[in-house]
């Protein structure tokens, strides 16, 4: 079975510090990959490439087998189905809780105003936010600005999602109202791609975690694999930090 | 003002100092000629019960002073502290600001509205300074008011046209050439982005007074050249239409320079993330970034209309017919210069203060900050 997304040699610097040095990734249907690595490992810049939030230098992005990375490409149709949630939520400012994920429908999509809010509405009320729906959205929590941004994300009905930290802004009482969204979307089979430095959360959820450091994966497999029996001598290095927490 | 209201009603530790200065400024007011309207007079009974008043308080006030500086640690035992007195210097203080409020009312207030009233029935120019100010408004005041009419709409059309002309500006500024984009489109953005920033500096570093001589000659020469006659080309490229181009092309360069500001204060994330979900550049800038920046570019847009009421002024030397215009008619009738030229500050100022006060009030309506009265460009 071709992969929903697969990347093959990608290159990224910033200036002449190199971030990604030819990165290899295969993403399946219905898969959720862990990116775990120190901070400057070019997790985030990974994540941001398969998007082309960031424009990699060379190499090739396959999703749905169309290369993201052909000048040819349109990147809009693409990015519609391929949903993001960042570290700092991103929420847009100017818009309460239901604009916010009806405003992307509308303009993109071209969904009547009625049916793009009852998408919203449904979204909303399954991350559990039913009550917020008319909130301003620069008043709400840290925890209930992410399960917007990830509501807003679902209402364009992506095929994979992918994820930057999540939890990373958050504080640890609230860290978990966002995992429980993200266990129950990896629970309908959604394919996620996950930046995260909640080893807890990667060991129970994902079925592939990656490790990557320096710019490279430098190892991947099954969670209780990498967790457990780590190959490379810097995982074991790095793991051991979280020892405490898995 | 609430401060001050809570001195006056509860702060009783200055009572002795607030009343003598009260009491000493009455002094010079009373030594004044009283006018027409008089109800004081120059030595009516009044005054000088008020007087005594006065004179009675300061005594007081005297006695406290050197009680205090002989008992300065034991004043609160001395007579001074027995309640009865203080209450008795409570209602001397109190009956000291009467006698100050009726003394400024008689003095000053009544008196103003006494020049105002003669120099209206004036047959010439009076010689007090606010009475000619007075006569010269009233008299020359369709001058005045066609004036301000040309000011305001000046200021308002040309900041709305610069509004919209800045809107451009801005977005040729901050455009950048995108990967997919050919070597034209790559060539025409960066020609847009170096024009706008030529303009900006161009227009910022020239005074208005001169843009304005150059409009309106370039303008008149071109018309010109096209083979018009000179009165068909006052027609067309009238005083007011250059002056309304200088204006408006004037703050286009300021306004550009405020909204690439507020385009660029909106965090990157907000763009990152409307493309995430497929909008285009330009749908994330309409939908999420301008809506944004515009709001938050308000206080500043209300600056630059009042800069303009201000600046405007020295379209007078096109020939423009606005308040400074008719402030120098006025003023060549009258052979007067300092009180006509205090009117049109006056006048300028009520102007701007307005402005402001409007600007207020929108910017509270949409939750932004506004700022106090401009500078100038």
């Amino acid at each position: 079975m071709e992969p929903e997304l697969r990347i093959q040699k990608l290159e990224k610097s910033f200036g002449s510090l190199k971030v990604l040095k030819g990165i290899d990734l295969e993403v399946n249907a219905g898969e959720v990959v862990c990116i775990i690595g120190a901070s400057g490992s070019g997790k985030s810049t990974l994540l941001r490439c398969i998007n082309l939030l960031e424009e990699a230098e060379s190499g090739h992005i396959w999703f749905e087998g169309k290369d993201l990375m052909d000048l040819g490409t349109d990147l809009n149709q693409l990015r519609q189905r391929i949903g993001m949630v960042f570290q700092s939520f991103n929420l847009f400012a100017n818009r309460n809780v239901l604009d916010n994920c009806t405003v992307a429908p509308i303009t993109v999509k071209r969904l009547p105003r009625a049916e793009a809010e009852a998408l919203a509405e449904k979204q909303l009320t399954d991350v559990g936010l039913k009550d917020f729906i008319r909130a301003d959205s620069r008043r709400l929590s840290g925890g209930q600005k992410q399960r917007v941004a990830i509501a807003r994300a679902l209402c364009m009905a992506p095929d994979i999602l992918l994820f930057d930290e999540p939890t990373s802004a958050l504080d640890p009482e609230i860290v978990g109202e966002v995992l429980d969204v993200m266990k129950r979307l990896a629970g309908e089979g959604m394919t996620m791609v996950v930046v995260t430095h909640e080893m807890a959360f990667a060991r129970e959820v994902s079925d592939r975690v990656v490790f990557m450091d320096g710019g490279v994966i430098l190892e991947q497999g099954a969670p209780q694999e990498v967790f457990g029996h780590p190959r490379e001598a810097r995982t074991r290095e790095f793991l051991s930090r979280y020892l405490e927490d898995i | 003002m609430s401060k001050l209201r809570n001195y006056f009603e509860k702060d009783r530790r200055y009572e002795f100092l607030t009343g003598t200065i009260l009491a000493a400024l009455c002094v010079p007011l009373w030594a004044g000629t009283p006018c027409a309207l008089s109800f004081l007079g120059a030595d009516g009974v009044l005054l000088r019960v008020l007087q005594a008043v006065c004179a009675l308080f300061a005594a007081l006030a005297l006695l406290a002073l050197a009680v205090k500086a002989t008992h300065w640690r034991g004043y609160a035992g001395t007579f001074l502290k027995r309640p009865g007195m203080v209450k008795l210097a409570r209602i001397f203080y109190w009956m000291v600001v009467l006698a100050f409020a009726l003394t400024v009312t008689d003095r000053l207030a009544l008196s103003l509205i006494d020049t105002v009233r003669g120099a209206l029935a004036a047959e010439k120019n009076p010689d007090g300074f606010i009475a000619s100010m007075v006569y010269m408004f009233w008299n020359s005041r369709s001058f005045f008011w066609y004036g301000i009419g040309v000011t305001v709409k000046i200021a308002l059309l040309g900041t709305a046209i610069a509004f919209l002309l800045a809107v451009l500006m801005a977005f040729l500024r901050i455009q950048k050439p995108a990967r997919q984009d050919g070597d034209l489109v790559r060539f025409l953005k960066k020609l847009g982005r170096g024009f706008a920033h030529v303009y900006i500096t161009v227009i910022r570093g020239t005074p208005m007074m001169v843009q304005a001589l150059i409009i309106y000659y370039a303008g008149f020469g071109l018309f010109k050249g096209s083979g018009m006659t000179v009165t068909e080309i006052n027609r067309v490229w009238s005083f007011f239409i250059s002056g309304l181009f200088t204006v408006s092309l004037n703050s286009t360069a300021y306004l550009a320079e405020v909204l690439r500001g507020g385009i660029e204060s909106i965090d990157a994330g907000q763009t990152e993330a409307a493309r995430s979900l497929g909008m285009t550049g330009w749908q994330a800038m309409r939908r999420v970034v301008f809506p944004q920046a515009v709001k938050n570019s308000v206080p500043a847009i209300g600056n630059e209309f009042i800069i303009n009421i201000k600046d405007s002024s020295v379209l007078s030397v096109i020939g423009v017919m606005d308040l400074m215009y008719a402030t120098s008619s006025v003023s060549g009738i009258y052979y007067s210069t300092l009180p006509i030229y205090c009117v049109a500050a006056l006048l300028y100022l009520i102007l701007t203060y307005l402005s402001s006060l409007i600007m207020k009030g929108v910017s509270h309506k949409l939750d932004t900050q506004a700022r106090d009265l401009p500078s100038s460009n």
